[in-house]
Parts: structure tokens; sequence; C-alpha cells
């Protein structure tokens, strides 16, 4: 008797396991197998299969300037006030200076920002980045790589890397001029983390706030030709998404704070990044005041029937929120890969 | 859409470059780290097992704790080692395979021990004993030991491989998961499934899980033929 049940729990499972799997393919053959004498109707199949992967979360605001997403390059300073973990001043650290030069001198050459502003409307049919009108400019010579600059650690936030740009970009530099460029991707906070570790020659990031304390803290350098510490030169909006059937009427409202403060009254899911990242950020500058949200998370223990940290990715969150029926601010290049992808496996 | 495994066939049969890296990467770093932690666990277990002295106990129950070492634990402790503010920081080694590969044998190594100390202690004393009545000395009767042992050793290894294999947490630490680089099959899946994009962190998964099918087939039919 135990065997047996033993038996047909292993095969329930292996047939739950093959029918996740493969949801896609399942929805295409059922349809195929009703359309089979009718030879004509294979454009017909086809539409229940994307109405099927349409999500229920969409955009509900977009392009508010209290959302703009700026992004800068900062070099790491070789005389910065490394510490080691506990503190210890640590004078003899490595940093790439000639590498870092070269490649942001690249980011913010002609080709560089032509190629980080054409970026996504090939693949998405959209601009998934703008370049900043005031972005500062390079001209002149970039120096070629030699035997000790040529590999460059470059520290950067999960949306420059995941949205595809970085892969994009560096390829053309790497060519051109002979360096290879080593990309680690963390939240905001960790990828400035990595630096004052010592593990990055230069960052790109996007917290206006934690770049002011990193430049503050002595980390940054400022290149020769170049003003201030923190080139900005890139920039994108973040985009607030839902459920279609917006229920804090999050679309209709005359801006994002608005829009935030209904979704608060209402107390309507909303997934949070939650782990410092540039994203997260910006979401805790959005909420109203009173609330008294931050990154602590003795802030939000009081709003936990409705406010969800997640503190992960933003492909993660994006599922949860299109599981929880929540809103989610997220940055438009994850959330487009998220659309392309169905959502689903 | 496509299914995940449409999409990982396609990948495997399209021989996608970025894919190939991953792939060989992985091998390199989960290959190399079982064999050397076999290397210096098989011995230390088969001792373990088969001596007594006073400690012998406190030893085993202080591997059986490193055992359980988080592999997080261990990733941040390379990390601060060997970061650019570390004391290791002139060898240069944080974010190569290299390592990786030193975290995953610090991770690996105890299991191995573990494993073959507690088959060993098992199966000593009837060959000691036999080896007595047999008027066999020390050395051979350790070789007779480790030819008892031979069986343990590979499904011990194949223990170590996946162990190796399928860790995330101290590699993507480590390592920095960066492509071209560092980036193994879990990393790869974690970044993937962190974009969104579900189907590949699946095509991925089912790549890793048929090549961990491929290495336990070999490594199981040459377990039976050099055991027999």
């Amino acid at each position: 008797m135990k065997k047996l049940l033993a038996t047909l729990l292993i095969a329930l499972m292996t047939l739950g396991l093959v029918a996740g799997c493969a949801p896609a393919q399942e929805a295409v053959e059922a349809p195929v197998e009703e359309a089979a004498e009718e030879v004509v109707a294979e454009e017909v199949v086809e539409e229940p299969i994307e109405e099927a992967a349409a999500l229920n979360t969409v955009i509900l605001k977009e392009q508010d300037d209290k959302m703009i997403n700026t992004y800068s390059v900062i070099a790491v300073d070789p005389e910065a006030p490394f510490a080691d973990a506990d503190g210890n001043a640590v004078e003899d650290v490595a940093i790439n200076t000639a590498g870092a030069d070269a490649l942001i001198k690249f980011l913010l050459s002609e080709e560089g920002l032509k190629l980080a502003g054409e970026y996504g409307v090939e693949q998405y049919g959209d601009y998934l980045f703008y370049v900043k009108e005031d972005a500062p400019r390079y001209e002149g010579e970039i120096a070629a790589a030699t035997e000790e600059t040529k590999v460059i650690r470059l520290s950067t936030t999960t949306s420059v890397n995941d949205s595809g740009l970085l892969g994009y970009l560096l390829p053309a530099f790497e060519n051109a001029y002979g360096y290879t460029v080593e990309v680690q991707s963390a939240g905001t906070g960790k990828a400035i983390a990595a630096a004052k570790y010592g593990n990055a020659d230069l960052i790109l990031v996007h917290s206006k706030s934690q770049e002011e304390a990193f430049v503050e803290e002595g980390f940054a350098r400022v290149l020769d030709g170049f003003e201030g510490e923190r080139l900005s030169f890139l920039y994108n909006f973040f985009v607030l998404c839902g459920p279609s059937e917006d229920p804090a009427g999050a679309a209709a409202a005359a801006d994002v704070l608005t829009a935030f403060a209904s979704i608060a009254d209402g107390k309507y899911t909303f997934i949070s990044r939650g782990d410092a990242s540039g994203t997260h950020t910006k979401e805790l500058s959005l909420w109203p005041e009173e609330l008294g949200i931050t990154a602590e998370a003795d802030s939000f223990a009081g709003y936990t029937d409705w406010y969800v940290s997640a503190n992960t990715g933003m492909g993660a969150c994006l599922v949860m929120a299109e599981e929880m029926g929540g809103y989610i601010l997220t940055d438009k290049a994850t959330f487009l890969t998220f659309v392309a992808n169905g959502g689903v496996m | 859409m496509q299914s995940a495994l449409e999409k990982a066939v396609e990948l495997i049969l399209s021989g996608n470059r970025e894919l190939m890296s991953i792939l060989s990467v992985t091998a390199r770093m989960s290959i190399s780290s079982s064999l050397i932690a076999l290397l210096i666990g098989v011995p230390i277990g088969i001792w373990l097992g088969s001596c007594s002295f006073r400690g012998r106990e406190a030893l085993v129950v202080i591997n059986r704790t490193l055992m359980s070492m988080p592999p997080v634990v261990c990733g941040l402790l390379f990390y601060l080692l060997f970061s650019g503010v570390g004391p290791f920081r002139s060898m240069k080694l944080l974010f190569t395979v290299e390592i990786m590969i030193m975290a995953q044998v610090v991770l690996i190594t105890p299991i191995v021990v573990g494993n073959m100390e507690s088959y060993v202690a098992a199966v000593a004393l009837p060959v000691k004993e036999t080896a007595r009545g047999l008027g066999i000395g020390g050395g051979k009767t350790l070789l007779l030991l480790l030819n008892e042992c031979v069986y343990q050793i590979f499904s011990v290894y194949l223990l170590a491989f996946a162990r190796a294999i399928a860790e995330v947490g101290a590699v993507s630490m480590v390592g920095g998961a960066i492509a071209w680089k560092t980036n193994v099959m879990t990393t790869a899946i974690m970044q993937y499934t962190n974009r969104g994009d579900f189907s590949m962190g699946i095509a991925l998964g089912i790549i890793l899980m048929t090549s961990s099918l491929l290495v336990n087939i070999a490594i199981s039919l040459l377990q039976r033929r050099v055991s027999r």
C-alpha cells in the first residue's frame, strides 16, 4: 500500500514538473489539434497564445520629472582613504587609473554617447537611455591598452548591465583599444561598496545621494580636463507599474507623488526592491514624508500588510508584482525584457 | 513564446559563444575543485576513520561543523581576504577562477573527509583484524583498506562534484559573476532570473542538469568497472 502511494506521488510530481516546465508548449499544441482540420486557421491559432502571455502588470506612470534616473560614472582615486574590514587604513591599493581614464573618455566621446543613446531602439522599439544635454564630452585621444592597464574593473548596477547596455557599448571600446572590461553588477549600494574595498577602477551608478557620499568620503578622482568627480551623462525614467485594473487610480493621478500617496492611502500591495539599489533609493524618495519609509526595516514595520520589502533583483520583484497584483517602481529596460519574455517561464 | 526546453536545445545546437564560455568555466571550476578536495580529503578521511587516539572524536566533531559552513560565509571570508584592501591583495586573485576553486575546496573538503571517515570507521576494524590474522604489516593493511574504499571514493567524488557544480553563494561573491571570465551556470541562472528572463534561466538549468547527468553516468560506469 505504501509503495503504491509513493509511486503515485512520484508519478504526480513528475507530471507536475513536465507540465510546469513546458506550459507554452502545451498551449501551442492544444489549439493546433483543434485547428488541425482547417489548415487556413493558422493565423487564428497565434492570437490566443499572445493573449495567454499578456501580463496584468502594465506601465501606469512614466516620463514624470520626479522619476528621472541619472547615471554617473566616477573614477576611483588610488589615494582614497581605503580601509579593511576592521577599519585599519590600507595604502597600496592597486587601481588601474589609466584604464579607468580610457573607458570614461570613451563613454563621453561622440561615439560612446551615440551608441548609448541609440541603444534599445532596435530591440525594443523604444529609447532606454537618453544622453544628457549637459553631459561632459571628450574629444581628444584615448590611450590604447598596455600590458599593465588592459584589465579594467567596472563596478556597476544591475539595471545598466541587465538592460544589455554594456554588452552593446563595451565591445566597441574593447575592440578599438585592446582593453578587457570586467563588469561586476549589483545594486548601487553594493556596487559602491565594492569600489570602497578596492575592487573596482571605476563605477557607473545611479543614486545621487550615494554618489555624493562616495565623493565626500574622498574615494573619487577628478580626471584631467574634466570638472567634478561625478560625470553624469545618461538618464532615463523609472516607470510605475501595477495591475491593469489600477485600483489606486495611479494612472489618472496628477503626478507620481500623488500616485504613491494614493497607493499608500488605499494600502494597495507595493513591491519594494529593499536592497539599497538605485531603484530602491528613488522609490524611498517618492513616498509621502509623513509615512517615514526609509531603508531601515523598522521604518516600515507598521506597513507590512501592503508594503513588501523583497530584497531581491528587479526581475524577481516584477514576478512578485505580477503574482500579487501589486504596484512596483522599475527601470524601463528590465520591464521591457520582462514583458518580452511573457513574465513567465 | 518558445518553451524553455526548445530554447535550451537551440542554445546548445547554435553553439552560443557565451554559453560555451559559461560551460567551460563551470567545468574547470567544478572538476578541479572537486578533484583537489578529493585528493586532500580522502587521505585525511581514511586516516581519521582508521586511527584511534585521544582527541579523534573532537576532530570528527570539528569536521562535521565545517561541513555545515554556509557557502556565503566562506565566500565573504575569501572576499575580504583577497579584496583590494585585504591582507592578500597583492596576489590579485579576487574575481578569478582560481579563487573560486579555493573557496570551493574549503567548502567541499570537510564533506569528503566526513563521508570517508564514517565509511572507514565501519570497515576498518574487520579489515584490521583480517590483516592481523593473516600476518600482514601496517603498510599493506592500509592498502587493503584503501582497496575496500574504492567504491566509496567514487560515490564521495560524485557528492563533491555535485556540491561544486551546484554552488552559487560563494562563487558569485568571490568570482563576481563576470561575463567571459568567472560566470558559471548557477550565477548565470541567477543573473537571467534577475533580468526577468526566466526561460533562459530554465534553459540553463536544463543544460546544467543534463551535463550533471552525463558526468554521473560516466563516473558510475567507471565505479562499477573499477570496483569489481
